[in-house]
């Protein structure tokens, strides 16, 4: 299934294969693989691909890559397709068919899927299938996907075995035919390719000037090269353009067939979608639309997941305790309580937020605001080079990078995208709140310091964390990822009424995919964290946790770390803090209890201030000093201190590089950082 | 194509809002003017501003299409008059 992006194919993809999907990730990219079974005429499997949305075959990001590469049959991973369903959006017929009139010129079998019909009606143009069909010579099938018409038909075509192939008239324009049989020569005999992937990767040649773009996984023979630069010289010293040439003669066939099939029925005035978007678009009330939208999305992720997060909270708690009830004393029982329940319920509770996310990039994305949002947004980001697209992201890793991390994929151009999987977990999360309280409160300690300090130091530390995510995303793109094309074309689809069915589809997919990795990675990671801080045991039962905690191989790490982190005023006990919560960054505040032997209730951290107050260095020095302390949340701004983070990054970028690359150098600039503060500090007496 | 030097060739990002012009010209690096060529803003295409100066929103071929500055300043465009602009072709 091949088509334009916002052609409907995902909606007509999911309207044909119900709940069989598959959706992995093609290996060696980070493209999103998405396989469906659906059933023939005669209750036979048929699987169906949903390849990735594209323009054109010649391939500029990636995923157009993938798609170019299996319609092919370059891929050994995905045997070239027996048919191809074009998914055509028929209220754009004529932008539309320029993929399909490429894709025929491989003369393979193709259905051609003409959706979007009512919106064609509405904006008052009679598209007429049969006389589509019989110009091309492949069956044409009217769809609406939405409204789960012309599926029956559509089924039926991908039934036959005997489809027709197309009477595809499509000369090419004389002057650059002798080059596209030369060069199609050339690829069947020296570099193995069937002939009409020949020519059609002759015509890629002649139409994208990088070569190398064009030939990806199979790199040219020396032959073919020199044939294609001969040409190319000849080109230049005529002055022609032979791309513009080829691309046009396409555009000026596809506008001749298009003026027998489309008929206007009455003259096109603004649509709705116009008169909408000189609203959401205008330079003042679309952005005041937008802070409105965003306040909302940041509220609801906020104080709207507050209940339901408590509530899972508990019953984490409750189900801790009733297993803990349940069995008898012992390794087993510990595992399960603090290492399977404790390790996976802190991750868990975050899935209200990510519910709540999803339902708005869901609400934006198939109501057709998520382009005007990225429009609005395009600006502003460009200024650090990114694009529009990835300001929810990054709005939505505030609650917690991991929904933030997932929403990426709204993000085309993929670049853009790992730049902000890499920066977003410096937005500081809902995870980090509890060391900056715990560390403010023992900064600032008593009821008389006035609110306004603690809450301006609180922002001091979003405002370092988002001045980092810019900071980075910045270094980033002049560095890692430098020469990206400064420009931006998009499309904005019309608006529509939102779906609640594909809104809660959307969740369901994402939710279904954090609880997935909470249930594998995320668990094993725990387990391990678990045993860290468990063994080895005392020999002596009697020994407090506190105790225990400092001989456990944790403990023997804190030490261990101490030479690393004393120069930025930590002590091992901190350093077990850093370590434990690496499975969640609120972990640390329940590591300082157990370390400094404090019982903590949730909701009250005065007890555990005043021990960490009084604790001192051996040499009696104070620990938490105020510097400590600030330090200490800087650090926490910038480390990476999040498994369940590094375990999504492994997922979404399908390599273990880029997490890695991410911990070494958040948790370099925060060691970093927090060195030059904390000696800065010590030298100007603090 | 660009028969007529009545009108004066603008870029797209200075054509005002609500005016239609006519592609002419396409500058920039080579990949851009495939992809925009590509997407149906090709040579002799018309094109309706719907509004933006630095993001510029446009009608062209049915499709709202939004390019930023750098874009949107590679396209030439020759301003048509105000009489109804015919259709697409
Ligand atoms: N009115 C209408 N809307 C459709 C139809 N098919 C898809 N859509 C909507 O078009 C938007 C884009 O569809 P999607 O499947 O995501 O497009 P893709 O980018 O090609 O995968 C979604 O909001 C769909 O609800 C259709 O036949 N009629």
């Amino acid at each position: 299934m091949v088509g334009n992006p916002n052609s409907g194919k995902t909606t007509l993809f999911n309207a044909l294969t119900g709940l069989r999907q598959k959706v992995g990730n093609y290996p060696g990219v980070t493209v999103e693989k998405k396989i469906g079974t659906t059933w023939s005429q005669h209750g036979k499997p048929i699987q169906v691909i949903d390849l990735p949305g594209a323009y054109s075959l010649a391939a500029r990001s990636p995923d157009e890559a993938v798609l170019r590469d299996v319609l092919f049959g370059r891929r050994e991973d995905t045997p070239q397709p027996d048919r191809i369903i074009c998914v055509v959006d028929a209220a754009n017929l004529e932008r539309n068919l320029y993929l399909v009139h490429q894709i025929l010129d491989l003369g393979r079998p193709v259905i051609i899927a003409l959706n979007m019909m009512d919106m064609a009606a509405a904006a008052g143009m009679k598209v007429d299938a049969a006389e589509l069909e019989g110009e091309l010579g492949v069956p044409v099938i009217p769809c609406e996907a939405v409204h789960g018409k012309g599926l029956v038909g559509l089924r039926l075509a991908m039934s036959r075995v005997d489809l027709p192939l197309a009477r595809h008239s499509w000369d090419v324009p004389a002057p650059v035919a002798p080059a596209v049989a030369e060069l199609q020569a050339a690829l069947t005999d020296h570099d193995g390719r069937p002939p009409l992937v020949a020519r059609a990767e002759a015509l890629l040649l002649l139409t994208d000037l990088d070569s190398v773009r064009v030939a990806g996984s199979r790199p040219l023979s020396h032959r073919t090269h020199e044939i294609l630069a001969h040409w190319r010289q000849r080109w230049v010293t005529t002055g022609a353009d032979w791309s513009a040439t080829l691309i046009r003669s396409r555009h000026d066939a596809i506008g001749a067939l298009c003026r027998g099939v489309v008929t206007r029925t009455r003259e096109q005035g603004p649509s709705r979608s116009d008169r909408i978007d000189a609203v959401l678009c205008h330079s003042v009330w679309g952005w005041a639309v937008f802070g409105v939208i965003m306040a909302a999305l940041f509220f609801s992720i906020f104080s709207l997941a507050e209940g339901p997060m408590d509530f899972i909270g508990r019953q984490v708690a409750a189900l801790a305790d009733w297993v803990q009830g349940a069995m008898a004393p012992g390794d087993l029982r510990l595992l399960l309580t603090k290492g399977v329940i404790g390790g996976v319920g802190t991750v868990v509770v975050f899935l209200p937020q990510i519910l709540i996310l999803f339902f708005f990039v869901g609400l934006l994305e198939s109501t057709g605001y998520m382009a005007r949002a990225a429009f609005i947004m395009d600006r502003p980001m460009s200024k650090v080079g990114l694009n529009g697209r990835s300001f929810i992201p990054l709005l939505g890793s505030y609650a917690c990078a991991i929904p933030g991390i997932m929403a990426t994929r709204t993000i085309e151009n993929a670049r853009d995208r790992l730049v902000t999987i890499l920066v977003a977990p410096l937005m500081s999360c809902s995870a980090r709140l509890p060391v900056y309280l715990l560390m403010i409160a023992t900064l600032l300690p008593g009821d008389t310091v006035p609110a306004a300090r603690k809450a301006g130091i609180m922002l001091l530390m979003y405002v370092l964390g988002t001045a980092g995510a810019f900071g980075f995303a910045w270094l980033f793109k002049r560095t890692l990822f430098k020469g990206a094309p400064p420009h931006m074309i998009m499309e904005l689809p019309p608006y529509q009424p939102p779906r609640p069915w594909e809104i809660l589809r959307h969740m369901a997919e994402r939710a279904w995919l954090f609880l997935k990795n909470a249930g594998t990675i995320i668990l094993a990671i725990s387990i391990v964290l678990w045993f860290l801080t468990t063994y080895p045991k005392l020999p002596d039962p009697t020994a407090t946790p506190t105790e225990q905690i400092a001989h456990s191989f944790a403990g023997q790490a804190g030490h261990a770390l101490e030479p690393v982190i004393r120069p930025l005023g930590f002590d091992w006990r901190i350093g077990i803090g850093l370590i434990t919560s690496f499975a969640a960054r609120e972990v640390f505040v329940s590591s300082m209890g157990v370390i400094f032997g404090v019982e903590t209730p949730e909701d009250n951290t005065t007890p555990l201030r005043d021990a960490l107050r009084s604790a001192h260095w051996p040499g009696g020095a104070p620990l938490f000093t105020p510097l400590v302390c600030l330090t200490l949340m800087v650090y926490y701004v910038f480390a990476m201190q999040c498994m369940s983070t590094v375990a999504v990054v492994k997922r979404e970028t399908n390599s273990w590089r880029w997490p890695l690359f991410q911990i070494f150098y958040m948790t370099g600039t925060a060691w970093l950082v927090c060195f030059i503060l904390y000696q800065a500090g010590r030298a100007l007496g603090y | 194509m660009p028969s007529s030097s009545l009108n004066a060739r603008v870029q797209l990002c200075q054509l005002p809002a609500g005016a239609t012009g006519r592609v002419c010209q396409l500058t920039g690096d080579e990949s851009f003017c495939q992809r925009v060529r590509e997407m149906g803003f090709g040579e002799a295409a018309l094109v309706t501003k719907i509004s933006g100066t630095t993001t510029s929103l446009c009608l062209v071929k049915g499709t709202r299409i939004a390019l930023n500055h750098r874009a949107a300043m590679n396209i030439l465009v020759e301003p048509i008059p105000a009489v109804r602009a015919g259709r697409t072709e």
